[in-house]
């Protein structure tokens, strides 16, 4: 046989593709998805145009309007310096949503390809790996993130890669997994009695399939590492004063609960909302991508 | 068993001493070292190198890294550079605090997330689509509400609008009232984000005994509902959920962290913070070490006992 009747069957096999327009449109016909997108739109938008919204800058003091209550002009009430807390939480959101993407795109790409190669090759490669990954998930979450902050030092970027190195393992673990379960299939076997070459199996047959359960585990890593941004800099070891982050906002109002509540329920609530937006965008991810959860 | 056991517990050992290695090595990395970022500008150039010939960090880095080995294996863990109290001691004074508000989560957390998750699957497999949404929607978002956010607008509510809690005061172990009235709302803002992983689980493991043969026979058998319900359902669902119990201890101690720092409780996750904020590394290394030797053990715990009790775990 000659590698011309070969070529036949490779090009007849079942191609593939990686997430298109079509599976775009089956999402925003997703009730969670819109759910999500109902919470996640305005926050969003709002956050891009607070520079045209009728608000003071995050930074404006105004000692002559310390600690107002929520009122039309300012809808979140001010701080003990004057300064608008809607303007200041907006920019909070701001640091919130990079953190969060941030986070999740660098334990997307790193778990992505740590996990595809620890899973299809196996061996030492996957011993080694798997031994490291044990070792950062023998600390809870947080406490990994303050130790190395602790030593990193405060501000933007120890604390995104403080959160990603405690993120990292899971999506290795998690990869390696899916990788594990599709490399026995059926259709793997196939590409490899046509001399599929490996790098060839890897990026079109097996990566491909572990998209959908990824994309699901980073929205929820993305409202994770936001929480864990917020808990950081409450304790006053991620971003830091007077730079606005959820965090702090809600740390600055600790001492002020009794006579001006708004200082630190409404930033959380923000929290909350980005948080459950997120969740529900994974949920919907997981319904529209996962095929036995199709009508 | 005995031998998984034993294989287990030598993976533990060596995920230990990664850990330990770990632990040392990241502090080792702060730039300069641990002295003059402690000392500041305090300390004249003779001073420091008293402290660093007392510190050991003289030597090189590999027989730092045998003899803090070696400390380790005594429970020695050297003192803290500000008070120069032994560390050993202020974990174990810090110690029961902390035990007092995990254990009072766990148990608050089993009492709420059972019963709430057993009716949330009982209402989804009676066909109540609407209520069993509200329920498991309940619990995302207890889930997700910030444990800090959460425990300001508990103070808020409960300690200065009502009154029912002191938000602050002196809290020993030798005063159990005193003690509970101070560690109730922490254990109750520590609980609503446990309840809310535990109740989902509880729903789903119970719906899916519920469709089993054996749970049908009993109802034939004109037991009641309830006892149906719990009797045969949840005992048959119960391993999971104590798997899940043992999982979410990470969790757990995160939030006590975060709990402490609030609430000022003397317990080590404010040793913690505190060490962070002073800079005493040797603290904070050998907090973070303590945190993770404590949840690789209830790891460890958890899966020998799923596999003890669950007979289709093959070894």
């Amino acid at each position: 046989m000659t590698h011309e009747t070969l070529a036949l069957p490779v090009r007849s096999l079942p191609r593939l593709n990686w997430p298109s327009f079509q599976g775009a449109n089956r999402l925003l016909t997703n009730g969670h998805v819109r759910a999500a997108l109902a919470i996640l739109v305005p926050i969003l938008l709002l956050t891009i145009f607070r520079p045209l919204l009728p608000l003071p800058g995050p930074l404006e003091t105004n000692l002559r309007g310390m600690m107002q209550p929520p009122s039309f002009e300012h809808p979140f009430g001010t701080d003990r310096m004057g300064r608008d807390l809607m303007s200041r939480t907006l920019a909070g959101v701001q640091i919130s949503i990079f953190v969060g993407f941030a986070v999740a795109m660098v334990a997307l790409c790193v778990g992505l390809i740590m996990g595809t190669l620890a899973g299809f090759f196996g061996g030492i490669v996957d011993r080694v790996m798997m031994a490291i990954t044990d070792i950062f998930l023998a600390f809870p979450s947080l406490l990994l993130a303050i130790g190395l902050v602790s030593v990193m030092g405060t501000g933007m970027l120890p604390v995104v890669l403080a959160i990603s190195l405690s993120d990292v393992p899971r999506f290795i673990r998690l990869q390696r997994s899916l990788v594990l379960s599709l490399r026995t299939r059926a259709y793997i076997d196939a590409a490899r009695t046509v001399k599929a070459s490996q790098f060839w199996l890897m990026t079109r047959h097996i990566v491909p399939n572990t998209i959908a359960p990824l994309l699901v585990a980073t929205s929820i890593a993305a409202a994770n590492a936001i929480l864990v941004e917020a808990g950081l800099s409450f304790l006053g070891l991620g971003i830091m004063p007077p730079a606005p982050s959820l965090g702090n906002l809600i740390r600055d109002g600790q001492s002020y609960l009794e006579q001006a509540w708004w200082i630190s329920t409404l930033p959380g609530i923000v929290i909350l909302l980005i948080a459950i937006g997120l969740h529900f965008l994974s949920d919907g991810i997981r319904q529209v991508l996962d095929p036995r959860s199709r009508k | 068993m005995l031998t998984y056991s034993l294989k287990r517990l030598v993976q533990l050992f060596f995920t230990t001493l990664g850990v330990v290695t770990l632990v040392f090595f990241t502090m080792r990395m702060i730039p300069g070292d641990p002295i003059s970022a402690m000392a500041g500008d305090n300390l004249s150039g003779a001073a420091l190198d008293r402290l660093r010939e007392q510190m050991g960090l003289n030597e090189s880095i590999l027989m730092q890294y045998l003899r803090y080995l070696g400390g380790l294996a005594v429970l020695d863990f050297g003192n803290t550079v500000t008070t120069k109290l032994p560390i050993v001691q202020l974990i174990l004074d810090a110690l029961p605090i902390t035990v007092a508000i995990a254990i009072g989560t766990i148990v608050l957390t089993v009492l709420i997330a059972i019963p709430l998750g057993t009716l949330a699957a009982y209402l989804a497999h009676k066909g109540h689509r609407m209520l069993d949404n509200v329920v498991t929607g309940f619990a995302m978002v207890l889930d997700l509400m910030p444990s800090f956010w959460t425990s300001l607008v508990c103070l808020l509510i409960f300690s200065l609008a009502l009154g029912w809690f002191p938000a602050s005061g002196t809290v020993s172990i030798d005063d159990p009232v005193g003690l509970l009235r101070r560690i109730a709302l922490p254990v109750l803002v520590l609980s609503m984000a446990q309840v809310a992983t535990l109740a989902r689980i509880t729903r789903t493991s119970v719906l899916e005994v519920l469709s089993e043969d054996y749970v049908r026979t009993a109802r034939s058998m004109g037991w009641s509902e309830l006892r149906v319900l719990f009797r045969h359902a949840l005992k048959n669902a119960a391993l999971p959920i104590v798997t899940v119990i043992g999982l979410s201890f990470g969790n757990l101690l995160n939030g006590t962290v975060i709990v402490e720092f609030i609430f000022t409780l003397p317990g080590i996750g404010n040793l913690l913070v505190g060490g962070i904020n002073s800079r005493d590394y040797q603290m904070v290394q050998t907090l973070i070490l303590f945190y993770a030797l404590i949840f690789v053990v209830i790891n460890f715990a958890t899966d020998l006992v799923y596999r003890i009790f669950d007979p289709r775990v093959q070894f």
